[in-house]
This record gives structure tokens, C-alpha cells and sequence, in this order.
């Protein structure tokens, strides 16, 4: 049964290296109030709330784009929030996936050098001893990647030659080309209808399985219930966080997630929303 | 590179456009430096294969030096020990040069009446100054033969085989000849190498029928690194043969470097603002492409491409666009070298080939793409300043609008400035005022008496004429005399000063006035700056053993006489006089003539009394016909530069605004709007916008 709490989880600062990302007392004036929370090593969190609420500013705040004005924002034992803007690019090139509504890419670029792009840059700062690796084995990686999120054989094609979903898709598999240690996703299926929502929805799914922090903003109760945990948003502070436990190892393998167990999860979601008020 | 190569394939136009500006400025500067080194060059490979001298002094022969070979020997005696005291004389000469009538000689067919020009027959220099043919050689001519100055072969349409006739001799064109010293139409002297045979017996005719009188040309090679001026103050100050104007070596290169060269400068010029315009289209075209990827910079910034790097594959786009640039500019700078240099050939014959010339284009070529290269560097700059969330996110703002009709404005401003600038060059420099730069006053008629005639008669005569002449409105005349001068340090030099009422026709003094009263002076620009004097100094003139203090009142600009002269408003007239000239305007009715033959039997009517009657407007033509001539060229090339830069301008902009109003246009389509509306729309309010700048 899953805990519904009142407030946010304290943060203990005990197994600091478990946790992937803590948030502490994150303040922006008129967006933000204090907020404070933390994710596990492989945990799939979501933020969820009305328009207006802060969502996206926290995840911007939280993948280091923004640097806040008040609190801290830790990556593992790195204090983000301290860095400069060139010190948090290195780290969200690193270290962060990212998967926005709209599937920005590199118009110039055909979808498999899209996908390369950050491994490329990425692999400039590496020497043979760090692991730099070659172009060859940067494609087979991210050949492997679009495999396994169904996209392959659209390689050679221009960004407008697929369809929305198959973008979302490549979208992820570029996120994760550089094996991040958490993937944000800011309404990763906003832009997609149903179906492809689904299947992209079962990716990031899939990916969270296989050890990748997710923290998705969404306003879609469906993509909340494929998460372990999620905090409600209202008027820049957390409100609520309802606790949905992971997936069972089986209820979920690529592109056979069943609606029947979304859907209980995603009832329970609703409820829990419409205690919160929304 | 894949990024590079796929993001020229999508925006085509305007990477066309891109590197179309980076060739046109490659190849301006390019040209330029290819022309001036070329035009040097060829000068300076004149100078030294032709060993011209350093320092020459013209003397005219007056009769009794003429015939009493006593005085020539002695005077010839006296110039050899001076040159042995000289440390710095490698060799020295002395030349004849036959001073022909114009009047009487006729050019393949054509008279020489009108040619402003000392016309003059001479024979190859024995040592050095020497005449080249066109292969370089060093024609000697038989009897009977003449090389002909090669200005004049497209002047009068001469070919080899034509015939120059003297009074009743006859010679045969055997080729054309470039001279050092006076190849540039600025120098007033023009010499025709001929056979001994017929340079002693057209000399001795000379004398007695009027057609020719000799000149002597008094040169001196120096060792090299000697200095020239202070050469020509030892030789004054020696009390040599010195009946005449005195030239140096740096001068013949400046004259010869001024006729061609001010073309060239025209072309320079133009290649600075075609580098400013397409540093502006550049920056243009840089901000549009900018504000179109912002959501793509955004991306790769969230992605964690850090901002020097995305300014790196920017600059990579645009350094990859300046070696194409650079490489079209260059070809195309070597192709129009070849037309443009025409003239210079003919002129000086082919530069020397040297590296130095490819190497300084291609400098010039590194620089203008460098420039533009840091220009497009500052623009980028603005992609630092955006934050990943900002371009990723923010709503395409209506950025610029009112900048780009300013860009728009301001390329109008240059273009017109590209045409107008050579056009009022040409029109400046044609207009008979312009003589008033040259030192020469604005009258309509100038008469020289000088050199070889018994001056001080003819002139009286001349000016008793001229009285008398109703058709002449008004006249002055002018005495030139040579007067030792004594400078405030002391020094003594040689100083030409010319004596009349300089407020008939006056020249434009640059720096104070006229000379009005006695006791003031004005001196031309050189020598004012070689005698280290300005206005308000003084300094003595000598003759008859007294001495007179005189005031600088004025400085103005000459390049009569090698440009070294001096006005004084009535100097003592005891000094030995050198020349003498007259200025007259004629009254309407006889004006009028001007087109008619009556204004040429006029003059023709002065030429039998002694004297070089000029047509000041001739003058002025015959001076600057290279120079116009190439001037005229410059400003078609920079008039038909200036249309096809505003036009890739004006459509580039158009096609860039419809391709950024696509959506807005869309949505006045949908809205019911019709494409005529929307191109009303646009014509109505991009030139109220452009026009403010571009007026």
C-alpha cells in the first residue's frame, strides 16, 4: 500500500552516495519557496501541479541550466549549484540526459549524428587513458541505443522525415548516449498522441529499470503512474508527495506495459490529486 | 564538418551571400596591393634598367655657349672638378636635348601645334639615363630614324613606319621608347632619341630657321644611399650650369608614381568601404542566422556544449566561408590585375617578377577576412550572453526590425559613396580650376617664354602685344629669376622666384595669401618643406651683391618645375632671368572663337613671336590624361561594384525577411489578406525606414 505523506521527505545525510540528486531549500523569488527533496540512485520521480506552479523552473533549477539565488542543489558529492555556467555544462554533458515537449534537435544534422553529437563532444575532453573512444564505437553505441528504443534504420533521416514519436524516441536515445546518472524530462510525451506517448513512456521505463534516474515534470497522471514517487507543486512550494513504489521486475518489459496496471496506478494518482485539490 | 557542409546545403543564400562579400573584399585589397606593388615595381624596374639619374639640372644654351666652344669647354671643366669633389658621383653626363617648335613638328600625320608638352630630340644616354625600347633594349637609331615617346603611340595613333616630320625633315617612327625620367604626362618634357647624324643637323638648322634650340641636360649618378637634396643645395651653391628647372630622383618616381597611382588609391579607397559594407552585411547576415538557430544553440547549451564551443563551430562555419572568400577573391584579383595594368605596362614595361607582390596579396587577403572573421566574432559574442533555458524557451522576439533597415540605409550610403567619390574625383581634376592646385593661375591662355630665346626681348615684345590686343580682357606677366637665398640658419641656396602681380590669376594657397606687397614671398609646398620654412619666417635673396629680407606669406601647391618655385611680388631685377610667362583671358566675343579656327590663329600668331602658347584647358587635359583616363576606369568599375553590391543587398534582405515573416505572413493569408497586400505592406514601410540612414 502506497504512504500518502503531507510534506516533503527530510533529508538525513545519511548514504550520501546513494542519493543521485538532493535538492536543499531551493528559493526563487516569486517562482520557488524552499523546497527541499532528494532522489535515489535509479529512483523514477515526478512533478506534478498546475500550470504556473514552478514545475519546469525546479527542473531547470534542479539539471543546473538556472543557477538558483538561494539553497543548493547537489549532483552525487558535487555541489551544482555552486559551479559556473561552463562547470555545469561539463557536468550536464557528462553526467544528465535530458528529453524536452518539443523534440529539439540540430536541424543541420541527420537523426544518427544528432544522437552523436553530445558523445562527440563529450569524448573531445577524454584521453585514451579516460577512456576516449572512437567514432566507431561511439556509433555502435548509439546504433545500439536506437535498437533498442526501436528507432533504428532512420539513421540517415532529417529530423522532418520521422514522426513525432520516432523523434521523442531518438530524443531519448541522444539523452542517453553519454550513460547520464539521471535523464530530465520536461512533459516527455506533451507533444505525442497516445500511442506514441505509450511507447515512449515504456522506454524511459525501461531505461529507469536498467539504473538511470528519471525526474519527469508532467501534467499527465498516465506518465506520473509509470513513477515510483511524486511531489505536488503549488505556488513554488512542494504541497504533497504520494510514494507509488516501483514497478515489479516483469509487470513491465519494453512495449508491453499493460494498461490495466497503469490504470490502477493512474487511478490512485487521480485520487491522490484530488486530495491535493487539483 | 558534417555540421559545417549540411548548414551551407540548408541556408544556401545566405552562405552564398556570405562568401560573396569575403571574395569581393578579398579581392579589392588584394588588387590593390597587387596594382601598387605592380605599378612600383614596374617603375622601379624602369628606373634601374634605364639608370636614371639622381640629380639632373637642365641648362638652356644661349648663343654665345652655343658658338664659343671656349665657354663650353670651361663650364664643362668646371662640372668635372665639382663632380670629382663629390664623394657620392659614381658617373656623370651631359646631354643635348634639341627643344623642337611644336608648331612645326607633325606626328604620323597630326600636327604637334596643340601639344603642351617640350617636345625635344636627344640621343642615347652614354653611360646611364638611358631610352628602352619595348623588350628593354637600348635602341641607337640609324639616319633617318626616330623613337617615339611610347605615350604618344595611342596619343596620335602612331605605329612603327609613320613618319615625324621637323620644319622639312622627315624621319621614320623605327619604335617607341620609355624614358625614366619623363614618361609620366605630369613631366613636361618629352624626349625623341635619334641618330647623331640628324640630332647635329636638325640642330644646326635649328638655329637658323627658329624650328629647334638646345638644351643641355646635366646629370649625375649617385652612389647609392646619397642624398639626393642635399646633392641639387651642393650643386646650386657651386654657381654650375643652371638655366633651368632641376629634378631629383625621388621626384621622377613620385611623378611617375602620381599619374597611375592615383587610380590605384581610387581602388584603395573603394576596398575600404567595400570592406566596411561587407563587414556590415556579414554582421547582418551573422545576427539573422543567429536569432533563426537561437533554439538550436539553446539545445546544445542544455546539452552541455559549452559556449566556447559553440562559438568554435560557428567560427569554423565562417573561417571554412573566408578560405573560399579568400581564394575567389584572390583569383579574381589576379584576373582583373591583367586589364587594369594595361597602361602601366605600355608605360613602364613589365614589373620585375617578384614573390613579394603574391605575398602582400595575399596579406591583404588575410587581413580583410581577418577583420571580418573578428567582426563576425564580436556578433557571436551575443550567443554567450544567452542562457540555454532563454534560447531554448523564449518567444522569437520581433528583434532588429528597425536595425535592419539601418544596415539597409547605411550600404545604400556607402554604395553612393563608392560612385560619387570617383565620379567628383574626375570631375575635380577636369575642371579648369584644378590648374590653380597645379601652381598655375586660372587664365585661359599661358605663354612661356624661356630657356633658349632671348628672354627679356621676346617678353617685352609679347607683353606690348598683348596691350594692344583687343581681344585680350586682361593679362600679368610673370619673370622668373634665379636669386641666392640665404635661409635663417644661414645656409645659401639656389631659389627660382617669379615676380609679377599674382592677383591677376591666381593660384590656391593652401596656407596664407598671395604675395601683395613687397618684401612678401610665397613659396611652394616643397620647397617650403625642403627649406624648413613656414609662414611668418624669412629669409634673404642675393643678387648684385645686395641682399633683401623677404616675409612667407603663403604656401601653396606646384608641380611646375619640379614643384619647387617661389612668388615674390616684385623681386630686384637684377638677377639673371630664367624664364618668363605670361597669362591672358580673352574677352567674349573672342571667346566665342574658342570653337572656332580664329582662337588657334590667335595663338599661333604669339607662337611666331617666341613663345609656348598653351590653351590652359589643354593643359590641364594633357597633364592628367593617364590619370583621368584611369580615373574614368576606377569609377565605372566602383559605379558597376556599387549596383551589384546594393543589389545582392536589397533581394538578400527581401528574401531574408519574407523567409523570417513566413509564419506572420501565413497568418495574415489566413486571415484574408492577399499577397499584394502583404508586399504593399512591406514596400510602404521599408524605405521610410532605410531612408533616413541611407539620406
Amino acid at each position: 500500500m502506497s504512504a500518502v505523506r503531507d510534506g516533503p521527505r527530510a533529508v538525513t545525510g545519511d548514504n550520501l552516495m546513494d542519493k543521485v540528486l538532493r535538492v536543499e531549500n531551493l528559493s526563487r523569488e516569486g517562482i520557488l519557496s524552499r523546497i527541499t527533496f532528494e532522489m535515489e540512485s535509479g529512483e523514477m520521480l515526478a512533478v506534478m501541479g498546475p500550470s504556473g506552479s514552478g514545475k519546469s523552473t525546479l527542473l531547470y533549477h534542479a539539471a543546473g541550466m538556472i543557477r538558483p539565488s538561494e539553497g543548493e542543489i547537489w549532483l552525487e558529492d558535487k555541489k551544482i549549484s555552486g559551479m559556473s555556467e561552463d562547470e555545469r555544462a561539463k557536468i550536464r554533458l557528462h553526467h544528465m540526459g535530458f528529453v524536452f515537449q518539443q523534440m529539439n534537435m540540430v536541424a543541420g544534422l541527420n537523426i544518427l549524428d544528432n544522437i552523436l553529437l553530445p558523445a562527440v563532444q563529450a569524448n573531445r575532453s577524454r584521453t585514451k587513458k579516460t577512456g576516449k573512444k572512437s567514432k566507431a564505437q561511439l556509433t555502435e553505441k548509439a546504433k545500439t541505443l536506437m535498437q533498442k528504443l526501436s528507432v533504428s534504420g532512420l539513421e540517415e533521416r532529417r529530423i522532418t522525415q520521422v514522426s513525432g514519436g520516432q523523434l521523442q524516441r531518438a530524443c531519448i536515445c541522444r539523452s542517453m548516449i553519454n550513460s547520464p546518472k539521471i535523464l530530465f524530462a520536461d512533459e516527455p510525451t506533451g507533444a505525442l498522441n497516445r500511442s506514441a506517448a505509450k511507447e515512449v513512456m515504456a522506454q524511459l521505463v525501461s531505461l529507469n529499470r536498467e539504473g538511470t534516474a528519471v525526474l519527469t515534470v508532467t501534467h499527465d497522471s498516465r506518465v506520473a503512474a509509470c513513477c515510483e514517487r511524486i511531489l505536488y507543486l503549488l505556488d513554488g512550494s512542494i504541497r504533497g508527495e504520494l510514494t507509488l513504489g516501483k514497478l515489479a521486475q516483469g509487470e513491465v518489459t519494453l512495449g508491453e506495459m499493460t494498461d490495466r496496471l497503469i490504470k490502477q496506478r493512474e487511478e490512485k494518482v487521480d485520487r491522490w490529486l484530488g486530495q491535493m485539490g487539483w | 564538418m558534417k555540421l559545417i557542409i549540411n548548414d551551407v546545403r540548408q541556408n544556401k543564400l545566405s552562405s552564398a551571400s556570405t562568401v560573396f562579400f569575403m571574395a569581393v573584399s578579398a579581392m579589392m585589397l588584394a588588387l590593390t596591393t597587387l596594382l601598387f606593388s605592380g605599378l612600383f615595381g614596374a617603375i622601379d624596374s624602369l628606373m634601374d634598367k634605364a639608370s636614371a639619374p639622381d640629380y639632373m639640372q637642365m641648362h638652356a644654351v644661349n648663343q654665345t655657349f652655343a658658338r664659343e666652344s671656349s665657354v663650353r669647354e670651361s663650364e664643362t671643366e668646371k662640372i668635372s672638378r665639382f663632380a670629382k669633389s663629390r664623394k657620392e658621383v659614381v658617373r656623370w653626363q651631359i646631354c643635348g636635348f634639341l627643344n623642337l617648335d611644336n608648331s612645326r613638328v607633325r606626328l604620323g600625320g597630326s600636327s604637334m601645334a596643340d601639344s603642351t608638352q617640350d617636345n625635344g630630340l636627344c640621343l642615347q644616354g652614354e653611360g646611364f639615363d638611358y631610352l628602352l625600347d619595348k623588350e628593354g633594349g637600348l635602341p641607337a637609331g640609324s639616319p633617318g630614324e626616330v623613337f617615339v615617346p611610347v605615350c604618344y603611340r595611342s596619343l596620335y595613333h602612331l605605329a612603327e613606319g609613320d613618319i615625324m616630320e621637323i620644319g622639312e625633315e622627315r624621319l621614320v617612327i623605327a619604335g617607341f621608347i620609355r624614358d625614366a625620367q619623363m614618361n609620366s604626362m605630369m613631366a613636361s618634357s618629352k624626349r625623341f632619341l635619334v641618330h647623331k647624324e640628324d640630332y647635329e643637323r636638325i640642330r644646326d638648322a635649328g638655329y637658323k630657321n627658329n624650328i629647334a634650340a638646345e638644351e643641355l641636360l646635366i646629370e649625375f649618378l649617385l652612389r647609392d644611399g646619397a642624398d639626393s637634396n642635399a646633392f641639387a643645395a651642393a650643386y646650386a651653391a657651386a654657381g654650375l650650369l643652371s638655366d633651368g628647372p632641376a629634378i631629383t630622383r625621388p621626384l621622377i618616381r613620385t611623378m611617375n608614381a602620381l599619374s597611375e597611382g592615383t587610380m590605384i588609391f581610387v581602388i584603395f579607397l573603394i576596398s575600404i568601404v567595400t570592406l566596411l559594407i561587407s563587414m556590415l552585411c556579414i554582421r547582418f547576415l551573422c545576427l539573422i542566422q543567429m536569432e533563426r538557430e537561437r533554439k538550436e544553440v539553446g539545445m546544445l547549451k542544455v546539452l552541455g556544449v559549452g559556449a566556447a564551443e559553440i562559438m568554435r563551430l560557428y567560427i569554423a562555419k565562417y573561417f571554412f566561408f573566408s578560405v573560399l572568400g579568400a581564394l575567389a577573391g584572390l583569383s579574381a584579383a589576379f584576373a582583373l590585375k591583367e586589364p587594369l595594368e594595361k597602361q602601366v605596362r605600355e608605360l613602364y614595361g613589365a614589373a620585375k617578377p617578384e614573390l613579394p607582390a603574391g605575398i602582400w596579396a595575399v596579406a591583404a587577403v588575410c587581413l580583410a577576412e581577418g577583420m571580418i572573421l573578428i567582426s563576425v566574432r564580436q556578433s557571436l559574442k551575443r550567443t554567450e550572453k544567452i542562457s540555454a533555458l532563454e534560447a531554448l524557451f523564449s518567444a522569437q522576439e520581433e528583434k532588429g526590425g528597425k536595425g535592419r533597415y539601418l544596415i539597409i540605409g547605411l550600404v545604400a550610403f556607402a554604395c553612393t559613396f563608392l560612385v560619387l567619390v570617383p565620379r567628383n574625383l574626375y570631375s575635380t581634376m577636369s575642371a579648369p580650376e584644378f590648374v590653380r592646385y597645379m601652381g598655375i593661375g586660372e587664365g585661359e591662355i599661358r605663354m612661356d617664354v624661356g630657356r633658349s630665346k632671348e628672354i627679356e626681348q621676346v617678353t617685352e615684345r609679347i607683353a606690348q602685344s598683348l596691350l594692344q590686343d583687343r581681344k585680350v580682357e586682361k593679362f600679368t606677366l610673370l619673370v622668373t629669376r634665379n636669386y641666392t637665398a640665404v635661409l635663417p640658419g644661414g645656409e645659401r641656396v639656389r631659389l627660382a622666384v617669379e615676380s609679377g602681380d599674382h592677383g591677376v590669376f591666381p593660384v590656391k594657397y593652401g596656407e596664407g595669401k598671395l604675395p601683395e606687397g613687397p618684401f612678401e614671398i610665397a613659396l611652394s609646398a616643397l620647397n617650403a618643406k625642403e627649406l624648413g620654412l613656414s609662414l611668418g619666417d624669412s629669409l634673404l635673396l642675393e643678387s648684385g651683391g645686395r641682399a633683401a629680407e623677404y616675409t612667407v606669406c603663403g604656401i601653396y601647391s606646384d608641380i611646375t618645375n619640379g614643384g619647387k618655385t617661389a612668388k615674390a611680388y616684385g623681386a630686384a631685377k637684377d638677377a639673371p632671368v630664367i624664364w618668363s610667362v605670361l597669362y591672358a583671358s580673352l574677352n567674349e566675343a573672342a571667346g566665342k572663337e574658342n570653337e572656332s579656327a580664329g582662337k588657334k590663329e590667335w595663338m599661333e600668331g604669339y607662337r611666331r613671336m617666341g613663345a609656348d602658347v598653351t590653351d590652359i584647358h589643354n593643359y590641364v587635359e594633357d597633364t592628367y590624361r593617364q590619370t583621368l583616363s584611369r580615373l574614368y576606369l576606377a569609377s565605372i568599375v566602383s559605379a558597376l561594384l556599387a549596383g551589384a553590391v546594393t543589389m545582392v543587398v536589397v533581394s538578400l534582405f527581401i528574401r531574408l525577411l519574407v523567409e523570417e515573416k513566413r509564419c506572420g505572413i501565413s497568418l495574415y493569408k489566413a486571415l484574408g489578406f492577399t499577397g499584394k497586400d502583404m508586399k504593399k505592406i512591406y514596400f510602404l514601410k521599408g524605405p521610410w525606414q532605410a531612408a533616413p540612414p541611407g539620406l
